[in-house]
């Protein structure tokens, strides 16, 4: 009996795709991605860190009114300086702050929520399941940015009650790929094969399911809310809601700024905007080049 | 046509209203127990300043006609909408319907035209893979889809603005709603045209439209096809191009209306976005809601537009509930 059980067992671990030889069939140009997604990345964290050590090369708030507008690389400001004579660099450095921590706060509600809810939907099926998907429907109803305003005329522009919407809303999404991969494993052997050696459900789902095969989508699930949390963080700060000057944000940096892009000083706007496009390019080539290649998406 | 297609679409059809009805009932749910739970209901923002015991605040509301539990109120709130009866702004004091539409309107043009802008960008993209090959066009075409999806587009509409009308003055540089009276095509153009390229939904649009075509390419009807000498695009058409492409854009509807808000902003273009922002910073809620609701009627209209289409093709689905 428990020889057969370890066979058994055995069986279920070799179901378990090893990640290894993945990377190795992986294309080049998903690697490529995926490297520069990793990249921005790191670069992100590093400069959340150093932002908040106030390890910058200069104060993000001090003025100094014989440099304004400094084109970039006068007197030591690396990207310039802004129309109140503040170091742009450190200020681009600092704003990450203003998206980071609610940012991963968004993406913690949207993964949780959408993985119960698509457990429900998929394992449980019948009545639970339509209701789920009504839900998702209805959530999904809402253009995202209406439903953030409609919260802010309510309540109050704070970034968190923003990013819980902002959470929210993803629900949906993770939902139907938590649900079609449910879907998608219950036609496989091992889960039967499970219920028949007699696990416990909650082993089948934690450990079967959630564990060994939707790690990698959680994983491109936060890349790819990540993008979406920066998107609407600088639309938001730019439309004067959430972070406000003179804290910096990469948003309102861009709406200070574009008044003078007409004077054709380009740089105050143009490097926060820069840094949004690079960043938002990072998080979706690393989300696809990620999902490519755990999910196979480019073999068929 | 045939008649049989006439009976599974008007199932779908029915079933799919139900739905929307039932999911716009829902939707004004929601936008109830935001206003319900926000601190400064219309009520309280009426007596504000004034100190009152509870009592008089109770008969204050019966004597308003306020109801006075929260299912009641809801009720109340929802015959009125179902009437047309959005409430009056606070901040403008005119009823909130009639300019909703009337903004709607620009922003129906704008959101529309982006769409097709969008098509024009993404199709062939998408496309040019399936019908040649791996070019070495290909790749750069991608990377372009994935640039622009990631561009703010708020700083594209400046970029835009720079270039068009400061450097070449092609556009008149009025913007907003003094010149009302004069739109001219001119003046749609370029937010059309900004909101088209900067949505953030090229690369998506492509991505699905080309995993799409290439499955479609491969059945077996389409090889079939080919092999009788017959058009492989022509029968590959309906399911690998007209359902992926109403799929995507019924999908994108919300994000589209999203970036409208921001464009708006932009070019100071008098529509619904700009209409909601104005009205997020009064703290107007009657207007904020109307423009919830309504902008929940696009969205569900795109989706059912979707299923029709979908069922039209494949009437087969109808009795499939699920793809």
């Amino acid at each position: 009996m428990t020889g057969m059980k370890q066979y058994a067992q055995a069986s279920l671990m070799v179901t378990d795709p090893s990640s290894r030889s993945m990377w190795k069939q992986a294309a080049a140009i998903d690697l490529l991605y995926v490297g520069y997604g990793l990249f921005i990345v790191s670069l992100v964290v590093l400069s959340y860190i150093l932002g908040s050590l106030n390890f910058l090369p200069h104060n993000p708030q001090e003025m100094d009114l014989s440099l304004l507008m400094a084109p970039p690389g006068v007197a030591g400001h690396l990207l310039g300086t802004d129309f109140m004579g503040r170091d742009i660099l450190s200020r681009l450095i600092v704003g990450i702050q203003a998206y980071f921590v609610p940012g991963l706060l968004a993406i913690a509600i949207a993964i949780t929520l959408g993985t119960v809810f698509g457990v429900l939907a998929g394992y449980r099926g019948g009545g639970v399941e339509t209701a789920v998907l009504y839900l998702g429907n209805l959530v999904d109803s809402f253009p995202r940015l209406v439903l953030i305003l409609l919260v802010i005329a309510a309540f109050k522009p704070d970034i968190y009650y923003i990013m819980i919407i902002v959470g929210l809303t993803n629900v949906p999404n993770v939902l139907s790929q938590v649900k079609g991969k449910i879907n998608f494993l219950k036609q496989k052997n091992f889960i039967e094969a499970a219920v028949a050696l007699g696990l416990k459900n909650r082993v089948i789902i934690f450990k079967h399911i959630l564990w060994y095969n939707c790690r990698s989508l959680f994983i491109i699930q936060a890349t790819l809310g990540m993008a979406e949390v920066i998107l609407i963080e600088t639309s938001l700060s730019y439309l004067g809601f959430g972070v406000q000057e003179p804290i910096p944000s990469w948003g309102n940096m861009v709406q200070s700024g574009a008044n003078y892009l007409l004077q054709g000083k380009f740089w105050l706007s143009t490097t926060p905007a820069l840094a949004i496009l690079f960043t938002i390019l990072g998080f979706h080539l690393l989300g696809d080049g990620l999902n490519n290649i755990l999910e196979g998406r480019r073999s068929t | 046509m045939r008649l049989s297609f006439v009976r599974p679409v008007a199932q779908q059809l029915f079933r799919e209203l139900a739905l929307t009805a039932l999911l716009l009932l829902g939707v004004s749910f929601v936008v109830f127990l935001v206003l319900y739970f926000s601190p400064g209901d219309p009520f309280s923002l009426l007596l504000e300043g004034q100190m009152v015991t509870a009592e008089t605040q109770q008969q204050l509301r019966m004597a308003l006609g306020v109801p006075e539990h929260w299912y009641s109120q809801y009720l109340f709130w929802l015959g009125n909408m179902v009437q047309g009866n959005f409430g009056t702004s606070i901040r403008s004091g005119l009823p909130v319907l009639p300019e909703i539409i009337r903004v709607g309107i620009n922003t129906l043009y704008l959101t529309v035209g982006s769409m097709v802008v969008t098509l024009l960008i993404a199709v062939p993209i998408a496309l040019s893979p399936a019908q040649r090959g791996e070019t070495p066009l290909n790749w750069p075409f991608t990377m372009f889809a994935y640039l622009v999806s990631a561009l703010p587009v708020f700083w594209l509409g400046y970029v835009f603005i720079y270039i068009f009308i400061h450097q070449f003055k092609l556009f008149p540089i009025l913007y907003g709603y003094s010149s009302e009276r004069e739109l001219t095509p001119l003046f749609f153009l370029l937010p059309i045209l900004v909101l088209g390229v900067g949505n953030g939904t090229i690369s998506e649009v492509v991505r699905h439209l080309r995993d799409e075509m290439s499955r479609v390419l491969q059945e077996d009807y389409v090889r079939t096809a080919r092999a009788k000498g017959a058009s492989a695009w022509r029968h590959a058409f309906k399911e690998g191009f007209l359902i992926p492409i109403t799929e995507i854009v019924a999908a994108k509807i919300p994000f589209i209306l999203g970036g409208a808000v921001v464009v708006e902003q932009v070019f100071n273009w008098p529509g619904m976005g700009r209409l909601a922002w104005q009205a997020a910073l009064d703290r107007d809620y009657p207007v904020i809601m109307g423009i919830a609701v309504v902008a929940a009627l696009f969205v569900r209209f795109g989706t059912l537009t979707q299923r029709v289409v979908y069922v039209m093709v494949n009437p087969r689905a109808s009795q499939e509930r699920e793809r």
